[in-house]
This record gives structure tokens, sequence and C-alpha cells, in this order.
């Protein structure tokens, strides 16, 4: 049997070929993946007897549209820097997303600023936009700020691709909105909704979630300069949505997810052991969930704080939870905003005016206190509809700034981004 | 490109097809309320696999008679829709299974792509070398945002292509096997 050998030129393509592919194999090593950063410690005030605190103030200034889905950030200056999307209604294509900065003086939040619109995202990215949503803000340990929202090109939330910003002056530049490459199916299917999570070689852990054919969580692994460099799965099926991630030390770390099934109504929650590379199964906590956002931080004594929705149907009560670190055990420590109907029933439009006159008054906050009177002419569909009037008090997003003080931002009736604050006294006294 | 390779030939002969891809390209560089009409479409359909280009510009130049018919179509048309299957159900969750995570650590999928291309080159397969050579050469050098392997391998469309024409394949098949099968009767 004769053995037919390859010519030159083909022994020459086998040859380019192989250096093509080990050059390939040799450029691209795995990941490292880093462990979770560390919490800094609290900047302590020397010999002073902490006073509880706990105020509220609203964030947002403007009396017309339809605000949602908002995060804080805590800047080194002491302030704040919120984000939130507002428009004529969610979905709309003037929705905007917006930011305020807290001042930490004057105890008040300043002035509105739009950081993306539908034509900013369309200029950065070239791509057609149809509508902007939930945007996340967070301050990186490099003092980098990191913007990250939402934007659909076709479709509806389903057809979401998450896109950036980033900043190196605490937010007076950005930089061009960019998007991120998240998914190979026509780079959709991907939302934002929850605090991004810092390694310690700078990389960001990006909880994300997916709602096209399936409805699970991921955390997205994220380079220091923001690219895509790995994906693990937080849960799986059809009834997950918006995973808030919490550190509890360098490796472990828990995700509670907002349940979008039919079977139990509870809050779901995931464990990592080796800082988000795999999670286990999710399983139900005690709190219920009406399919709407929570968010959680971790506390000094290795507990969570969770703000949440802990009811079976309907967004009227907003509560604020803590629990150990297992999660067996849950206190609940305040109901930060909430219906006067207990089951949540819609008022009559009188009725309705009253009412969140008062809560007006009692939330705001006295640098939007003259706005009373032109904020009560102004509800609309908002918050009325043909049933009646009704109260929303959804989507918190919680931090704990490096003074100690943890800081609660949530859509107030659809109407206002509220900013509640507290400290380690207020909660102590909860908690005895 | 697309557009040209949908259009129909109109009876037309080389020169009139090469005039036609440079004006439907250069229409697609034409700006509507600031964005142009190839934007228009890349906010749709993503930016193509490397494979996919490779793929559109074997077919212009095919459609336009400067290359000769492809050896193995079959073969192409396999590989990427095998691709193609293997990934979307799944990495859209119908799967515990997320097959794009592969593409991040992308050292196991080279040395199969690899095989695979060599295998081709073996085969004389030239186009699907060329396309999975291109993607590789491509991810190399990084022409695209993503990190991903798999983002220069295949892409929805190219997925769809190779499902459809190996569907229209195998019924061609099965009725030709039919009439003959009536025929022998």
């Amino acid at each position: 049997m004769r053995i037919k050998l390859p010519s030159l030129p083909a022994v020459g393509a086998y040859l380019a070929l192989s250096c093509l592919f080990a050059g390939a194999w040799f450029s691209h090593p795995a990941p490292v993946h880093s462990s979770f950063a560390l919490m800094k410690p609290v900047m302590a005030v020397a010999d002073q007897v902490a006073k509880p605190i706990y105020t509220s103030r609203f964030a947002s200034s403007g009396l017309v549209d339809f605000v949602h889905s908002s995060a804080v950030t805590a800047l080194p200056d002491g302030s704040l820097m919120a984000v939130w999307f507002a428009g004529t209604r969610e979905g709309a294509a003037d929705v905007q997303v917006r930011s305020a900065r807290f001042d930490a003086k004057s105890g008040e939040w300043g002035a509105e600023q739009v950081l993306a619109t539908r034509d900013s995202t369309q200029q950065g990215t070239r791509k057609y936009i149809r509508k902007l949503g939930n945007p996340v803000v967070a301050l990186a340990p490099d003092n980098r700020l990191w913007l990250f929202y939402v934007s659909v090109s076709m479709g509806g939330w389903a057809g979401s691709a998450v896109n950036v910003m980033v900043s190196d002056d605490y937010g007076r530049q950005w930089s061009e909105p960019r998007q991120l490459i998240t998914s190979p199916f026509l780079n959709i299917s991907t939302l934002v909704r929850s605090a991004p999570v810092f390694h310690a070689d700078g990389s960001i852990g990006l909880p994300v979630y997916h709602e096209f054919l399936g409805k699970f969580a991921e955390y997205l692994y994220l380079s220091a300069d923001g690219n895509v460099i790995d994906k693990y799965r937080i849960s799986h099926g059809n009834n997950s949505l918006q995973p808030t991630v919490v550190p509890l030390d360098g490796q472990r770390g828990v995700a509670l997810l907002r349940y979008a099934g039919n079977t139990h109504h509870r809050v779901l929650a995931s464990r990592t052991e080796d800082a988000g590379q795999t999670w286990s199964e999710p399983y139900p906590l005690d709190p219920s969930n009406p399919n709407s956002s929570l968010a959680a931080v971790a506390t000094p004594e290795h507990g969570l704080l969770v703000a949440l929705n802990d009811l079976q149907e309907g967004r009227f009560k907003l509560s604020l939870y803590g629990t150990d670190a297992e999660m067996d055990d849950w206190r609940s420590l305040r109901d930060l905003d909430k219906s006067p109907d207990p089951l949540g029933a819609p008022f009559s439009p009188e009725a309705y005016k009253e009412i969140i006159g008062q809560e007006f008054r009692g939330s705001s906050g006295a640098l939007r206190q003259p706005l009373e009177a032109q904020f009560l002419s102004n509800l609309d569909t908002r918050v009325c509809k043909n049933q009646g009037c009704e109260f929303e008090y959804e989507y918190p997003y919680f931090i704990r700034s490096p003074d100690g003080m943890y800081h609660l931002v949530y859509s107030w009736n659809n109407t206002f981004i509220k900013h509640v604050t507290f400290n380690d006294a207020w909660l102590a006294e909860r908690v005895h | 490109m697309i557009l040209f390779l949908l259009l129909p030939s109109f009876g037309l002969n080389k020169a009139w097809r090469v005039a036609l891809l440079l004006a439907l390209l250069a229409v697609s560089f034409i700006p509507l309320d600031g964005l142009t009409l190839a934007a228009y479409l890349r906010s749709h359909i993503d930016d193509l696999a490397v494979t996919t280009l490779v793929f559109m510009a074997w077919g212009c130049l095919r459609r336009m008679d400067f290359l000769p018919p492809a050896r193995g179509q079959t073969g192409v048309l396999t590989v990427f829709a095998v691709m193609a299957l293997a990934l979307y159900p799944a990495t859209l969750g119908m799967s515990d299974l997320d097959p794009y995570r592969f593409g991040f650590s992308p050292r196991p999928m080279l040395v199969f792509v690899a095989l695979l291309t060599l295998g081709l080159f073996y085969l004389r397969n030239y186009l699907a070398v060329v396309m999975l050579a291109g993607a590789t050469l491509a991810f190399v050098v990084g022409i695209k945002p993503s990190h991903n392997y798999w983002d220069y391998l295949v892409d929805p469309l190219l997925g769809l292509y190779c499902c459809l024409a190996l569907l229209v394949l195998a019924m061609g098949w099965i009725y030709g096997r039919l009439g003959t099968l009536r025929r022998s009767a």
C-alpha cells in the first residue's frame, strides 16, 4: 500500500493553521477569579457614643414624571450619588437616566441631572435604542464611578442589553455609553438591577438576570476596565429574577432573589463559597415575595439587613428586616412605608390625596416641603387608575457607606425616589 | 451584503452584479435620524460573527462568478448548525449548563476547533477552514468587543441559515428517495 504524502503547500497550510490555534491557545488563558473585596472598616468616631439616627427625604425633585428603579453609592467626600429612571411612564421613549447628589453638610439632595437618554445611548452604542431602564451606580475601590443601565432596541424588556458608562472624576464627566456583550443570542435578554460587587483585584461582579426564554439570575464577572470576562449561573429555570448579592467574607456570599414563579411566593436564596463562581440551588426563605425587587446589605455582626415587600401580592408595604448569616431567624425592624389599608386596597382620589399629603410631609425632607401643593395637584395615572389610587413602595437599593451609615433608596409611589438613612445605634435600638 | 445575497440575480451579468453590490453597500451608509441603515440592521441582529462575514463574502463572490462552487457545503452547514443548536437554547436558559461560558476560557474549545479545522482541511472543505481560521485569527487580534470565542464562531443569523438550509436539503433528499422508491415500485 502506498501512503500519499501531502504536498509542500498543504504541509505549509497545516503548519500555519497549527501555529494560529497554538497562538490563540497561548494568548487566551482562563481568567483568574479573585476573592470578594473585603468591606473597609468603618471610620470610627473616637470616644463618641453614637446617637440613633433615622432620617428620610426625597432624592428626586421632579413632579411630573414616573420615577423608578433607583440606586445609590457613597462618594469619598461623604456625599452620595443616586440614579434612577424617569419619564412619562415605564418603557416610554422619553425615559432618561437621572441622578442627584446628596450633600452631607446640608443633609439634602441637589438638583436632578440627566446622565443618559435614548439619543445619548444611541450615539454611544451606534445602535437604535427604543427605551431605557434600570440604572445602577457604584464606586469602585480605585475610585472609578460605574453606571450600568438597561436599554432595549427591539421588543420588550426581554430584549434588553446592559450599557456601561464610567467616570474618573466622581460623576462630573462620563465616558460614552457602550454595551456589554453578555449573551451570544443577539446580545439580548440581560438586565441589571442590583448593586455591583467588587473583587480584591478590582474586577467587578455584576448581578444580572434573564427574562427571555427563562427567568434566571447570573453573576457577570467583569475585568477592572469593564469587559465581561466570565459569567456564572446563580439560578436556573423560570422563576427567579433580580439577584442582590451580599459578600460575607472573601469567599462566601449570598444572593437573594426575587421570586417570579407560581408556587410559594417567597424570597429565594442561593449561596456561594468561592466568590461567586458556583452557587447553591436556590431555596425559599421565610419572607414572602410578591414578584418584587428586594435589596440586602451585610451588617458588622455578620447578619443581613433586607428591605423587601413582605407580601403575597402587591407592593403597598416596604419593610426592613434583620436576619442572621444563616437566614433562619428573621426579625421585622420597621415598616419603611405602607398603605394605611392593611390589604393595600385602593382609595378614592379625594381620600388618597389627603393621606399622601401627610405621607409627603413625613417623607420629603425640609427642602422638598414647599413642593407639596404642586405635587398634590399633579397626582395622575402614576398612582390612580379606574379602580382607585394605590400606594406602592418598591425597588429598594441598599448600601452601607464608609462612615457606617446605611442608605436605602426606593420608589415612593413612582412619584419620588425616597432616601432613608439610619445608623447602627438606631438598629441596636430596634433589635434589642 | 445580506440584501445582495437575498435578492434574486435578475439575470444580470457579472459587471451589473458588482455594480448592484456596490450600490447596496453605498445605500447601507445612508444616515437616517443620525444612524446609518446598516446601524439600524445591526441594532436588531447585533455584530455578526467573523464566520458569517467570511461566509457572506464567499456568497457574494460566488454570486458574481468570481469563485467556483465550494466543496462540501453540507459539511459547512452541519458544523455551524450544530454549533448554533448546542449554544443558543442552552445559554438562553433551557439547560442548567451554560456553554457560552466555555468561550471565556476557550482553551478546550480551541483544541476542538483546531482539530475540526485540520480535519476539514484534510477533507478539502476550504470554505469551512477559512471561516474557522478567520474567526480564530480575529479572536487572537480581538477585533470584536467581545472576549468570548463563541461570538467569533457563530451568530444566530448563520445558525438559522444553516439549520434552514439543512432542512431544505433533507427535504429534497427525502423527496428524491420517495420518487426513486415510487419509480422502482
